[in-house]
């Protein structure tokens, strides 16, 4: 099989938890959500597709870590994404499948590496290549995807996760133009609210951009979808006092919904109604307060929150129904019935 | 330039013709920069093109001579009672110069070559060819050199020479280019009948006249250039040739 002439998508649904606002716990809301996933019987793919691998430092030892950033640029040894792409960022040849790794049950993930930011360099000239219908441009553009067509399908995959950095980078627009779904985590603060504005327009604009190449492509390229949907955004790491979200932060929740209804949902829409199925006040896909101890814990133990050996049972159980509620609305939100309703 | 028997539909029909390119614009222009990419990579690389190639033109249509483009065919359509048949989905594949491209070189004698790295050319640059290539002649001695090295001919009696080649990339989007491949001689002509007699030729049977007369001065000056370049490598050859005799 040629990796970089077939185009079997296979099933598995692709989704990117993505805001470029930094520091909304993206990274946090993927490990927790695949394992709540996972718990529901799902098997679940984690792309560590951030040059910070943030994802790959939370769920991987640091001594395992170090040997995969070590070996990673050898030419068979290597079993990061980016040794995955070398080949086509070098020109010497197509992707490199690598076998991902499984670290919770039925979670799986292919590890990230700093010198993606590598790839990321080379990815601006490769788009301006898919312009000039240039074969090498679409290599490049498609390369990622066509790693998780791969392993995706080899290991039965029901979702994936992009794990995103929080930029609007040329790395960044080929992941969400492969992505069938979006995620849109959103800080209680003025920041966060601000960056809806951008990143709609910066969707906007890829998406516009892709359909563009996609007339232009030869027709015997592989091509991103080009069409990821939002499927829902989620309010995180405010702070709650006896039951109550604290006032400081609650001021936020209904200017976060606002900004996702005029910003992202009136947007998308505009351009394409399939974009944005979900109002912007249904779209809440579930609140994610400030779990303290045991977030902080879930990430030095590279644990789910549920099953991290810290804080208060009742603490972990409440975050594990948070994580479980948010996991169902997706599997519904994005099975086939209710995403051809939501259409409607 | 008779416009009467045109009707309120019939301006309605060219005016979204017209609209439907302005509207498609800019992607069929990102066609026409690929191609270009191709092509001016071609040139600075030390191949076959480079040394062939004196410069390279390329341009989008005028919107205001689309209109008359269409206009002009409608005409033609309504007197031979025929209908007229573009529409806005054969639009862009039946125009084929709203985007065009033009190849200007020194002398005939290099069409050749010319045409052979440009089918090569198309070729990686993902591009068919929508017809068969042929060059407008006037006289024999044109037919027998272009038909002599594959290329089709057909006479113009305005006394044009060019070779085309109708384009079409191989892509989602149907749309067709023209590339002109011709001597700088004949550019001239090209550029200067273009400014008489485009879109409609000129009232003055004196300027028509000089006009065909610059067009075999053109085709001359062109010949000329290619006597010269035989003549040359004729001579190269001769000194080469007493050169090794010496030794």
């Amino acid at each position: 099989m040629d990796p970089n002439t077939t185009s079997s998508r296979g099933r598995a649904l692709r989704i990117a938890v993505f805001n470029h606002k930094g520091g909304v716990g993206k990274t946090t809301l993927n490990v927790n959500i695949a394992a709540a996933l996972a718990s529901l019987g799902k098997k679940i793919l984690l792309v560590d597709s951030d040059p910070q691998c943030n994802l790959t430092a939370y769920l991987i030892e640091e001594a395992v870590v170090d040997d995969l950033l070590d070996t990673s640029d050898s030419a068979d040894g290597g079993r990061t994404v980016w040794s995955a792409v070398k080949p086509v960022v070098d020109a010497t040849g197509n992707i490199r499948i690598i076998e991902p790794i499984e670290r919770l049950s039925n979670v799986f993930i292919l590890p990230g590496d700093i010198r993606l930011s590598e790839f990321e360099q080379e990815l601006s000239p490769m788009w301006s290549e898919c312009f000039q219908r240039k074969p090498k441009g679409f290599r490049g553009t498609t390369a990622i995807s066509h790693l998780v067509d791969s392993v995706a399908s080899a290991y039965d995959i029901d979702f994936v996760f992009y794990d995103a950095g929080p930029n609007i980078g040329p790395l960044n627009r080929v992941l969400l133009l492969d992505c069938d779904y979006f995620i849109v985590p959103a800080a209680c603060d003025l920041f966060s609210i601000r960056a809806l504005k951008t990143l709609g327009h910066t969707l906007l604009n890829w998406i516009n951009e892709w359909k563009t190449i996609v007339e232009l492509a030869p027709t015997n390229v592989h091509l991103l979808p080009g069409l990821p949907k939002f499927l829902g955004y989620i309010p995180q790491r405010f702070r709650v006092y006896g039951g109550d979200v604290a006032s400081s932060y609650a001021k936020y929740l209904p200017r976060i919904e606002r900004g996702i209804s005029s910003d992202l949902v009136t947007v998308l829409r505009r351009l394409n109604p399939i974009l944005a199925p979900f109002s912007g006040s249904a779209s809440e896909l579930g609140q994610v307060k400030d779990f303290g101890t045991i977030a902080t814990a879930s990430q030095t133990q590279g644990e789910p929150m549920k099953d991290v050996n810290a804080g208060a049972p009742e603490q972990r159980a409440e975050a594990e129904q948070v994580f479980l509620e948010i996991a169902k609305k997706i599997i519904t939100r994005t099975s086939p019935d209710i995403a051809a309703a939501a259409k409607k | 330039m008779a416009i009467a028997n045109i009707n309120a539909d019939d301006q309605k029909l060219l005016d979204q013709l017209v609209s439907h390119y302005l509207t498609n614009q800019s992607l069929i222009k990102a066609f026409l920069d690929s191609i270009h990419a191709h092509i001016a990579e071609a040139m600075i690389e030390p191949r076959a093109l480079s040394k062939l190639v004196h410069s390279i033109k390329r341009r989008m249509k005028d919107p205001s001579h689309l209109k008359d483009k269409l206009l002009r065919k409608l005409l033609e359509a309504r007197e031979s009672g025929e209908e007229f048949d573009i529409t806005e989905d054969n639009l862009l594949l039946r125009i084929n110069d709203l985007g065009g491209y033009r190849i200007l070189h020194l002398h005939t004698q290099q069409m050749e070559e010319i045409h052979n790295a440009l089918l090569e050319l198309l070729d990686v640059a993902q591009c068919d060819l929508f017809e068969p290539p042929f060059a407008n002649i006037w006289d024999e001695e044109s037919r027998a050199y272009f038909e002599g090295i594959g290329i089709n001919t057909a006479v113009n009696p305005r006394l044009y020479s060019s070779v085309h080649y109708v384009i079409k990339p191989r892509s989602k989007m149907q749309v067709t280019y023209e590339i002109q491949v011709r001597t700088l001689a004949d550019e001239i002509w090209g550029e200067i009948d273009h400014k008489i007699n485009y879109p409609y030729p000129h009232e003055s049977l004196s300027c028509r006249e000089q006009i065909k007369a610059l067009a075999r001065v053109a085709s001359s000056c062109s010949r000329l250039v290619d006597s010269i370049v035989a003549s040359h490598q004729d001579w190269e050859d001769e000194q080469k040739a007493k050169r090794l005799a010496a030794h």
